[in-house]
């Protein structure tokens, strides 16, 4: 049993390894000066520790505010993330659970759309919310990426998956369709659920092509969107890029040590079904 | 939004329609109408400004056919390149994401932190991962090679500018960078595989790897199916790497076509053959996944 | 291109829309997009930008200059808005492939700039989509003619007789050297090489000290641009003269990319270089060597590490040439129609800062003026100023709508040439088999 255990650990600390150099690396590099950053070979250690990355990045009355195209960004994927885990959830569970004309219909078209390249779809999108007049608006990196069929696919799949006597045995009680839903099936899908805010926030937290696109005006870009306009031209400045990344990926990483949680349902689960 | 339990109790056979309507509106208006624009869109030679938007038939598809067109080889070509890119990732990140969720659904101290970092590089942008490999991965200056040169390996591999490496470094770096995604997805599925199942299969005497044969792979059929699907549509749909770390070299040949298609609609203001392009690669997509769709369907019944 | 049948179209379009079961309101916005600003005659307002007496107005202006030539920029914009009480001009900024991606759909929604930055050999593709409007008022009124200008510059901002772009700057490749490693191999650092024989007798004695002399980016920033200037050294061109054919896969061109390629052959360089490794180790010490964009002055300063010196490309070919581009002011097509007041105000901006190009100079770009060029300010920013010669034989890109992608070709080309993928012949060759391909495709495509 102890071998075993050590073997997993090995085993884990070498992907480890693998997984978090470059992220060691990123973090470093975001630590040193400009010319620290570029010497050759490279150096792991910056010499010295030099806020310089942060500095730019962070530099009051600069035209670029980091600051505002975070809290843009932040609003925009908690947003987009409670409009999917809504919206997805209901249609997810109508389509897994009950039987109704046009079903086999309407889930072909959704999953079908899954076939599309998003990043393909931009000029047609842009007529659309143009019409809409939610150009440079806060909606337009809200709502239409809220429309992606992977929520609805994925949230089908686990409900599929889920055990259906409990849900059986709630109708035997008199709960309707709504009780059901919201009282037994959410909290049995907390993992499920978890999983994919934790998915759409960053998918929307990530995304560069589509906001550079529809948002016009400074003040409304979103952090991916606005970190490029940090750096030159012509050359790549690593310390602010890894700087902004670091700033870029904390929140993200926060949220998910959160959502873990409840990713991994554990004893209470297998409670409920007893 | 949300149907009330009056509603729901009196038109029982609304029911269904209730809960799909929020999801349809979204649906209808920002996934099937563009790509009903786009149809539109590919039957014209289309651009923003350009004064005269001709409308062109199917041209733009035939273009796409027709080997003399200035097109065909660019398409196929960039076409080639992702199908190489989607073949090679594809069973890397449907094999390697199971096995760590396996791995890190037990119970012991650290999982937390262990998970934490497989899921870390998913949480940074294809911007931020694209400049970091590329600055890691340079043939001359960069760490891998000084890293393989340090334990005695050649440290002159081409990663970004020659083949095969090229393709080497775009699916590592995109393992590497997605592998937690879908680690993180079977491991919410495990949650849903019954405990009294392993317990059963430990007390007819099932060795870990029957448990796993017997248990916990047809228990996560469902989400295999989806994880399979996603992953095939997601390396089908590789830009930002290529785009970034090899930018084509050498030549055009890592240019994927989704970028091909991106540039001819946006850059060479070409909107027309750009969702003609699109519209095929996605009846492509299309027919892949019904075949896979296909075969997970035969196997649940 | 007809007038005429524009509205039919529309009219056409609108139809197949419904028809297809689009709503109202997207055909609306096709329709609208298909005639933003078409019939607008440019306001020939005012006295063409020397004053503005009208109301006050606020003005938009994009560029793509991000980092510090961003600053120097905005400080220069905020100058003018304190000595111009009835005109404020807003800055936005985009990186530059952002900014050309995104700017047409910004004009054809209504929220567009009045006043862009573009590089020249973007003018004509913007002047056919019809995204910019003609400025030839300015120049008049301002009285502004070739003379005040270098040649070339001041002719690639026309397109189809008209004038699209009043230019700002120019921004050739240069020479960067490395004088301590020149040292090193017992080369006279005060002395950079200015023909082939010495460029190639140094790269020889840099050889004997082990040092790599001169990297050879097989991407376009900057060893294709490297390969540009050469073509035109060399006696090539990578269009015929008006433009119908590509032809760099002629006996020059070939010899000129065949140099490069064997540097790498004769250990000048590693093979495989990475894009930007070429500048980084000129920057660290590897490379004596690095032909790369003006920018990269002030870049250089930042690392006082760094033992440089920079000078013309030298003489490899038949002639002297080398890459250049430069940024031109543009005025922008509006959706709702000119406003002549705004057009007013944005030809005095423009003046204005073509005036003050002075100070951009020190954001490391040659003044597009002559009277700046040759001011004596200009004179003491020594490194700029030894790039200023250049402009006479400055090669750029032809004035030709969808050109990016042509050009493309060639650094694709160069590109596997470089990494050994090709013999340079069989790659310029099939290089040029797609640019005329592309070239006839963007012929029927803007109606040239």
């Amino acid at each position: 049993m102890a071998l075993r255990r050590i073997g997993l650990y090995t085993a884990l600390v070498l992907l480890t390894a693998v997984f978090t150099v470059p992220l060691v690396w990123m973090v470093l590099t975001s630590l040193k000066s400009y010319p620290d950053a570029q010497r050759i070979p490279s150096t792991w250690l910056p010499d010295p520790i030099e806020t310089y990355g942060y500095e730019q990045l962070l530099q009051a009355g600069s035209q670029n505010p980091v600051l505002r195209w975070f809290a843009n960004s932040m609003l925009a994927a908690v947003a987009q993330a409670a409009l999917v885990l809504t919206t997805a959830s209901m249609a997810a569970y109508a389509l897994a659970r009950m039987r109704f004309r046009g079903r086999g219909l309407i889930f072909g078209l959704i999953v079908a759309t899954l076939f599309v390249p998003p990043a393909t779809q931009i000029i047609p999108n842009f007529l659309i919310v143009d019409t809409l007049g939610w150009l440079d608006t806060l909606a337009v990196i809200v709502v239409p990426g809220a429309a992606s069929a992977f929520g609805v696919f994925f949230l089908r799949q686990f409900f599929l998956s889920l055990p259906r006597e409990l849900e059986e045995a709630a109708t035997l009680d008199g709960a309707d369709t709504w009780q059901i839903f919201t009282r037994i099936v959410l909290p049995l899908s907390k993992p499920a659920l978890a999983t994919l805010a934790v998915l759409a926030f960053l998918t929307n937290w990530n995304d560069f092509l589509w906001p550079i696109f529809v948002l016009f005006s400074g003040d409304q870009l979103t952090l991916p969107a606005g970190l490029g306009l940090l750096q030159g031209a012509y050359q790549t400045d690593y310390p602010v890029v890894m700087a902004g990344a670091v700033l870029a990926s904390v929140p993200a990483i926060v949220l998910f040590v959160l959502a873990q949680r409840h990713i991994i349902a554990g004893v209470s689960r297998s409670g409920l079904k007893g | 939004m949300a149907p009330t339990r009056a509603r729901v109790r009196r038109r029982g056979a609304a029911t269904p329609y209730l809960f799909l309507t929020p999801y349809l509106l979204l649906f209808l208006v920002f996934a099937l109408l563009p790509v009903v624009l786009g149809v539109w869109l590919s039957l014209h030679q289309w651009d923003f400004q350009l004064p005269n938007k001709p409308f062109v038939g199917v041209d733009n598809y035939r273009d796409l056919f027709d080997s003399n067109s200035v097109v065909y080889s660019f398409w196929w070509e960039s076409l080639g390149a992702t199908g190489i890119f989607t073949l090679l990732s594809v069973p890397l990140l449907v094999v390697l994401p199971l096995g760590l969720a396996v791995l890190l659904n037990r119970a012991f101290p650290g999982r937390t932190f262990f998970r934490a970092v497989f899921f870390a590089p998913y949480v940074l942008g294809v911007a931020v991962i694209g400049l970091l490999w590329r600055f890691l991965l340079d043939a001359n200056l960069g760490l891998v090679n000084r890293l393989l040169g340090l334990v005695g390996l050649p440290d002159d591999t081409a990663w970004v500018t020659d083949l095969p490496w090229a393709w080497i470094s775009l699916v590592g770096v995109t393992v590497w960078w997605t592998a937690g995604f879908n680690a993180v997805i079977y491991l919410a599925g495990l949650q849903d595989i019954p405990g009294e199942l392993y317990e059963a299969a430990k007390v007819d005497g099932a060795t870990a790897w029957q448990r796993f044969r017997h248990v916990t792979l047809p228990g996560l059929r469902p989400v295999l199916l989806f994880v399979v699907t996603t992953t095939i549509l997601a390396s089908a749909n590789l830009f930002g790497q290529s785009y970034l770390i090899t930018q084509g070299a050498p030549g055009t040949s890592t240019r994927s076509v989704v970028w091909y298609i991106v540039e001819q609609g946006i850059a060479q203001n070409d909107a027309g053959r750009a969702a003609a392009m699109s519209i095929t690669l996605t009846l492509m997509l299309a027919v892949v996944s019904v075949a896979n769709f296909r075969i997970f369907r035969y196997r649940e019944d | 291109m007809n007038s005429e049948e524009r509205p039919k179209d529309n009219l056409i379009s609108r139809r197949r829309v419904l028809g297809l079961g689009v709503g109202l309101g997207t055909a609306a916005a096709l329709t609208l997009a298909g005639c933003g600003g078409d019939d607008d005659t440019p306001a020939a307002s005012g006295d063409g930008g020397k004053t503005y007496t009208g109301p006050k107005v606020d003005l938009n202006l994009w560029n793509g200059f991000t980092g510090g030539d961003g600053d120097i920029f905005k400080k220069l914009v905020d100058q003018f808005n304190t000595e111009h009480q009835n005109i404020k001009v807003g800055v936005a900024t985009y990186r530059w492939e952002d900014y050309y991606a995104k700017l047409p759909g910004a004009v054809s929604s209504g929220n567009g700039p009045d006043i862009a930055v573009m590089h020249m050999d973007q003018l004509a593709t913007f002047a056919a989509r019809q995204i910019i409007q003609p400025l030839d008022d300015v120049a008049s009124a301002l009285e502004l003619t070739e003379a005040d200008f270098a040649a070339t510059v001041w002719n690639g901002g026309i397109y189809k007789d008209k004038r699209y772009g009043i230019p700002l700057d120019m921004h050739p490749l240069g020479f960067y050297y490395r004088t301590d490693l020149m040292e090193q191999a017992g080369l006279d650092p005060a002395k950079p090489p200015t023909n082939r024989q010495e460029f190639e007798a140094a790269l020889t004695a840099l050889k004997a000290k082990n040092i790599q002399g001169f990297w050879m980016s097989p991407f376009q920033f900057t060893g294709g641009m490297a390969g540009y200037s050469l073509v035109h050294q060399f006696g090539g061109s990578l269009f015929n003269r008006d433009t119908t054919q590509a032809v760099y896969n002629s006996p020059e061109a070939v010899e000129a990319v065949t140099w490069c390629v064997d540097l790498v052959k004769n250990g000048h360089s590693p093979a495989n270089v990475g894009q930007d490794a070429d500048y980084v180790a000129f920057k660290a010490g590897k490379s004596a060597f690095n032909w790369n964009g003006i920018w990269q002055i002030n870049d250089l300063k930042k690392s006082p590490d760094v033992k440089w010196g920079v000078a013309p490309l030298p003489q490899i070919g038949s002639k002297q040439a080398a890459w250049a581009n430069s940024h031109n002011f543009t005025i922008v097509q509006q959706k709702r129609g000119a406003d002549a007041n705004k057009t007013a105000a944005a030809k005095v901006f423009i003046n204005w800062l073509s005036e003050h190009s002075l100070d951009w100079a020190a954001g490391g770009q040659v003044p597009a003026r002559k009277e700046v060029r040759d001011s004596s300010g200009f004179q003491q920013l020594t490194e700029v100023g030894k790039l200023a010669p250049e402009l006479d034989y400055a090669a750029f890109p032809p004035a030709l709508p969808g050109v990016g992608d042509v050009i493309t070709t060639f650094y694709t080309a160069f590109n596997e040439a470089v990494l050994g993928k090709k013999d340079p012949k069989k790659a310029m060759d099939d290089g040029v088999a797609k640019a005329n391909q592309l070239l006839a495709d963007n012929a029927k495509k803007y109606g040239a």
